[in-house]
């Protein structure tokens, strides 16, 4: 998944970058409101993890407001966008809690926290978002548990790398759903990071040999896709099939 | 026995008791004195009645006789034979002095008055002591209704005691009520003006007990907050040095979970430092600080961070300047003023020290080439846990609250301004507590 974490204390920020990449998400960071917001206007995250406590702009001298993060959630909330947001914070008073999930926070987090309970939070607020109840995918006959990350083809568990974890996590989310090489490469990689020119392709490959040639489909020029055809027709791609 | 309740009742008792003593003394001898006189008055009047009667009629003679009455009458001769009464008394005093006479006969005094007309002497006697017992009983008279009224005082006085004394009772009351929350001003209205300075004293207490105690409480509050931050950081850090896949890893999540705990280290000695600064901790004997060689001594450990970021150190020592203070408090000082030039100048500049003697004046002037810090600005900066924006070189915010703490238990200025390096000129003049040379 693609993940936006903002937060100003560089080493909490270090931390939680490095923690999410071992998870195989791909995090991209900020430390202040302006680049929050800039960076939301502009590109799409599957999660946020915003820090309340947050300095106005990067320039030397902008004081921490303890509210600055608030500001974020809900320029977000009021341009309708509806990108789950974890808040992370400090402050635990019932208030602070409070003035959080009104702001449209969809859960929320006090530190010092445990590694594995923001995980579980992560998972339970997709779940959530996409409207499922269980928490482990199945399409087809492979089922993919998010919490245990563990992958099972035909109730046999297969071993799959933390980018291979992520491709198939993001396709199994929507299935049916068609995903461009440029959005599967958002997922894997962050700010910084290297990609290389066919690693999609490369990962995609892997995939297939290990879940079977047929799984994960390929609409070609498009993108990629699990479980049934797409329903809403691509501009470009051919209408549906009726089915036989 | 401290109740000033008992205390008054029991000195007014006191005096009461005296003054009705005394009185009733006075008016024992004033009511002596003039019953003398007026029976005095009566034996003379009665002795001059008798001269002018000539003799002595029967009917009279029975009256004179009356066992109620306590004169006596004796009349005699001018060659001293008796006439009145028939029968000589044992009792009574057989002389006759003229005038005014007391006379002592068997054990008894008489009051004697004697005239003496042409043929007969006339002496009418009466005893001393029953003119006393008289006398004694219109004085003792005269004197009760003073015993009677004193209980009757005293329960008003009392009860007066009681009303005088409520406002304080009310007082006890209120502040007993109370407890370590409750610092609120006690209520003034309807105090005695003997009472409200101490109300009024106890109020300026109550309020700075509030700001202090206010003031301890947003430090803790402040602290624990601020702990939270490298707290959370060291838990990520330790949580992944426990996750790390490789060795690689490893060794990366050990010297990030180094530098938290250095980091959580550095925001604890500081809030100790400034805990130890602030008004209200007990103060170190202040001794004669030879300024120079003190930032010399305190630069020494900026100089491995400055190392590191390429920053050049220059102390400059102009005059030797001394000044009388906590060599401890001073040291750090100086060393978070160091500390901040160096965090906030770009890697690779110049940070300034300098040490003079301005007109008398020890001062310490740090120069820096950083971002400095906005005039409107200023004055926040030395507010405790205020933070610039999170640089590469994250402060515990707590540095320039040190110096202001500091700096003013020394009766020291510290003013900021722009410096000719660019950034930031911090000047701490000791004025005032110069140490004599």
């Amino acid at each position: 998944m693609r993940l936006l974490l903002v937060e100003d204390d560089r080493m909490i920020g270090e931390g939680l970058r490095s923690a999410l990449r071992l998870d195989g998400h791909a995090v991209d960071w900020v430390r202040d409101v302006a680049s929050a917001q800039a960076t939301l206007a502009s590109e799409r995250f599957d999660l946020v993890l915003l820090d309340l406590g947050l300095p106005a702009t990067a320039a030397p001298g902008a004081e921490t407001q303890p509210s600055g993060g608030l500001a974020v959630l809900r320029e977000l909330r009021a341009r309708q966008d509806a990108a789950p947001v974890i808040v992370l914070t400090a402050r635990d008073g019932p208030g602070d809690k409070v003035a959080g999930l009104d702001a449209g926070a969809d859960d929320y987090l006090v530190k010092p926290f445990d590694l594995d309970e923001l995980g579980a939070r992560i998972r339970a607020v997709m779940r959530r978002h996409s409207g499922r109840v269980q928490s482990a995918l199945q399409v087809g006959g492979v089922t993919l548990d998010p919490a245990t990350r563990q992958v099972t083809h035909d109730g046999v568990p297969v071993l799959l790398s933390a980018r291979e974890f992520a491709l198939l996590e993001a396709l199994m989310q929507r299935p049916g759903a068609l995903l461009s090489r440029a959005q599967l490469e958002d997922k894997l990689y962050g700010w910084g990071e290297e990609i290389e020119s066919n690693a999609v392709s490369v990962y995609i490959h892997q995939l297939r040999r290990k879940l079977g040639a047929d799984f994960i489909q390929n609409m070609r020029g498009v993108g990629y896709f699990v479980g049934a055809a797409p329903k809403a027709p691509v501009d470009h791609a051919p209408p549906p099939k009726p089915a036989p | 026995m401290n109740s000033i309740r008992v205390r008054v009742l029991l000195a007014l008792l006191g005096m009461l008791a005296v003054t009705a003593l005394v009185m009733g003394g006075l008016t024992y001898r004033n009511v002596l004195t003039e019953t003398e006189a007026l029976f005095d008055y009566q034996l003379r009047q009665m002795a001059l009645s008798l001269r002018d009667q000539g003799e002595i009629a029967a009917e009279q003679a029975h009256t004179l006789n009356d066992e109620q009455l306590d004169f006596v009458v004796q009349i005699w001769t001018a060659d001293g034979r008796i006439i009145y009464p028939p029968r000589l008394r044992s009792d009574l005093p057989t002389r006759a002095l003229l005038g005014f006479a007391d006379i002592a006969v068997q054990g008894k005094t008489w009051r004697t008055f004697s005239v003496a007309t042409g043929e007969r002497v006339i002496q009418v006697a009466q005893p001393l002591q029953v003119r006393q017992q008289l006398a004694a009983d219109a004085a003792l008279r005269s004197i009760v209704p003073l015993f009677v009224i004193a209980p009757v005082l005293v329960l008003m006085l009392w009860w007066l005691a009681a009303r005088a004394l409520a406002p304080l009772q009310r007082l006890t009351d209120g502040v007993r009520a109370r407890d370590e929350q409750s610092l609120q001003p006690l209520p003034m209205d309807g105090l005695p003006d003997e009472v409200e300075p101490l109300v009024g004293a106890l109020n300026g207490l109550l309020q700075r007990l509030g700001t202090s105690l206010g003031a301890q409480r947003a430090f803790v509050a402040d602290a624990a907050h601020e702990l939270r931050s490298p707290l959370t950081a060291l838990k990520l850090q330790m949580q992944l040095l426990m996750r790390a896949p490789d060795d690689a890893a490893r060794e990366e999540a050990a010297r990030a979970l180094t530098a938290g705990i250095e980091r959580a280290a550095r925001l604890v000695e500081q809030l100790l430092t400034l805990a130890r600064a602030e008004p209200g901790a007990p103060a170190a004997p202040h001794t004669r600080v030879e300024l120079g060689e003190l930032v010399r001594g305190a630069v020494a450990d900026t100089v491995p961070l400055a190392h590191a970021r390429g920053t050049a150190l220059a102390l400059t020592v102009d005059a030797p300047a001394a000044v009388q203070g906590d060599a401890a408090a001073l040291g750090a000082l100086v060393r978070n003023l160091a500390d901040n030039a160096v965090r906030y100048a770009p890697r690779g500049s110049r940070v300034e020290l300098k040490v003079f003697d301005d007109a008398g004046v020890p001062t310490l002037q740090v120069d820096d080439a950083g971002p400095g810090i906005a005039p409107a600005d200023r004055e926040r900066v030395f507010d405790r846990f205020y933070r610039h924006a999170a640089g590469d070189e994250p402060g515990t915010g707590l540095g320039l609250a040190i110096v202001r703490s500091v700096a003013e238990r020394h009766g020291a200025t510290v003013t900021l301004g722009d410096s000719p390096l660019g950034g930031l000129r911090v000047s701490v003049r000791f004025g005032g507590h110069a140490a004599s040379a």
